[in-house]
């Protein structure tokens, strides 16, 4: 008898331990999607600033290649004057309302991906996880990431062909993410009742 | 070692808040840096007509500068609270460990510097966060320009390269839950 519980709270130990691990390991994980998505919405978030109507390359002013800084970029002429056609591109086929859509959706997507990271913390700093938070805030990173796809999805060939692939692989990470902290609050919420 | 040993080794050592914070804030603004340089690059060259990249290679700057004088102090107060523990004896991994960080720390270093220099002799004057103008080395130097601009290019590749060796030890002690990741997220 006295063998039996011994074993079976060994096992407990062990289920425990194993649970832990994984919370520190998804803890991991979110920081590292939350640090990358930062970047990756600030990025958008100065782009739609930079490339704005009614610029040069909007105008048609000729790319200026001068031959010095040809040669110090490790550029060749022609590579030079598409740098300028490929802001035409996103000028030309972005939709009027696309821009300050961009902008506010980055800038919603920089504070989601900051609330990820508060997750991550919460997890490893609070005695019970708080896997709920983490669920919610990767719901709000979906639906943002939703909300880009809907978006692009409604431009032209030229932006769905640089927007789409990155936000359906963000969709599937987060998704991933909010299964495996359901999947681990349930194994919490099992450990504990036994 | 048990794990709860491991733990309990791993515990003993917490880093101070700041660092945990700067360790973070680096992080962020390294992977900021790499994302949006990669993009800046692309945009068209610049000219009084084209000015794209103007405040993009500004904020490039401002961060990178900032970023070194964060990995200045990480540097200094982890050399401090190193040579606490160093009496305490190092197992090969901890080693490993020790010269990734230092390499990690040189190389965040170079980059910046080697960036600032390249900057200083295109000819493109520094304004810290638009409130300061850094000193120029010299007048333009197109040669220096192309060697600094170099460095600052092939030390960013190894840096990242190390960054992702960082980031696997990460996972692998976080997934074998020995307290060792916990301390880079403790803020208590």
């Amino acid at each position: 008898m006295g063998s039996d519980s011994e074993s079976l709270g060994a096992v407990d130990l062990m289920q425990n331990s194993l649970v832990r691990a994984n919370v520190t390991g998804l803890a991991v994980l979110i920081m590292l999607f939350g640090l990358l998505l930062l970047a990756s919405h600030s990025n958008e978030l100065l782009r739609q600033i930079v490339i704005t109507p009614g610029s040069s390359a909007d105008l048609g002013v000729e790319a200026a290649c001068r031959e010095d800084e040809l040669e110090e970029e490790q550029l060749s002429l022609q590579e030079c004057r598409l740098m300028v056609v490929d802001v035409q591109i996103i000028l030309s086929s972005s939709p009027a309302w696309f821009r300050p859509y961009q902008m506010t959706l980055s800038s919603f997507g920089i504070a989601a991906a900051l609330f990820s990271i508060v997750t991550a913390f919460g997890l490893i700093n609070r005695q019970s996880p708080p896997f709920r938070s983490v669920a919610v805030s990767m719901g709000i990173l979906l639906l943002v990431e939703l909300a880009g796809f809907l978006a692009a999805v409604n431009t032209g060939p030229l932006l769905r062909a640089r927007y789409l692939w990155p936000l359906l692989l963000w969709f599937v990470v987060h998704l991933c993410v909010l299964v495996a902290a359901i999947r681990l609050a349930q194994q919490q919420g099992e450990v504990g009742s036994e | 070692m048990s794990e709860q040993q491991s733990r309990e080794k791993s515990g003993e050592r917490r880093q101070p808040r700041t660092i945990v914070l700067l360790h973070w804030l680096v992080a962020a603004s390294v992977f900021f840096l790499f994302i949006s340089s990669w993009w800046m690059l692309s945009l068209p060259l610049p000219s009084s007509e084209f000015i794209y990249r103007e405040l993009p290679f500004q904020l490039h700057k401002n961060i990178g500068i900032t970023l070194f004088l964060a990995v200045l102090a990480m540097a200094v107060t982890r050399a401090i609270t190193s040579m606490a523990s160093a009496k305490n004896g190092k197992t090969w991994l901890e080693r490993l460990a020790l010269w990734d960080h230092i390499l990690i720390y040189f190389l965040l270093a170079l980059c910046c510097l080697s960036g600032y220099m390249s900057s200083s002799y295109s000819g493109w004057a520094t304004s810290f966060w638009w409130l300061v103008d850094f000193p120029s080395w010299s007048a333009e130097n197109d040669e220096l320009n192309i060697l600094f601009s170099d460095i600052h290019m092939f030390s960013c590749w190894a840096l990242l390269g190390v960054i992702l060796l960082h980031i696997c030890a990460a996972l692998y002690h976080a997934f074998g839950n020995d307290g060792l990741v916990d301390r880079m997220f403790r803020l208590r």
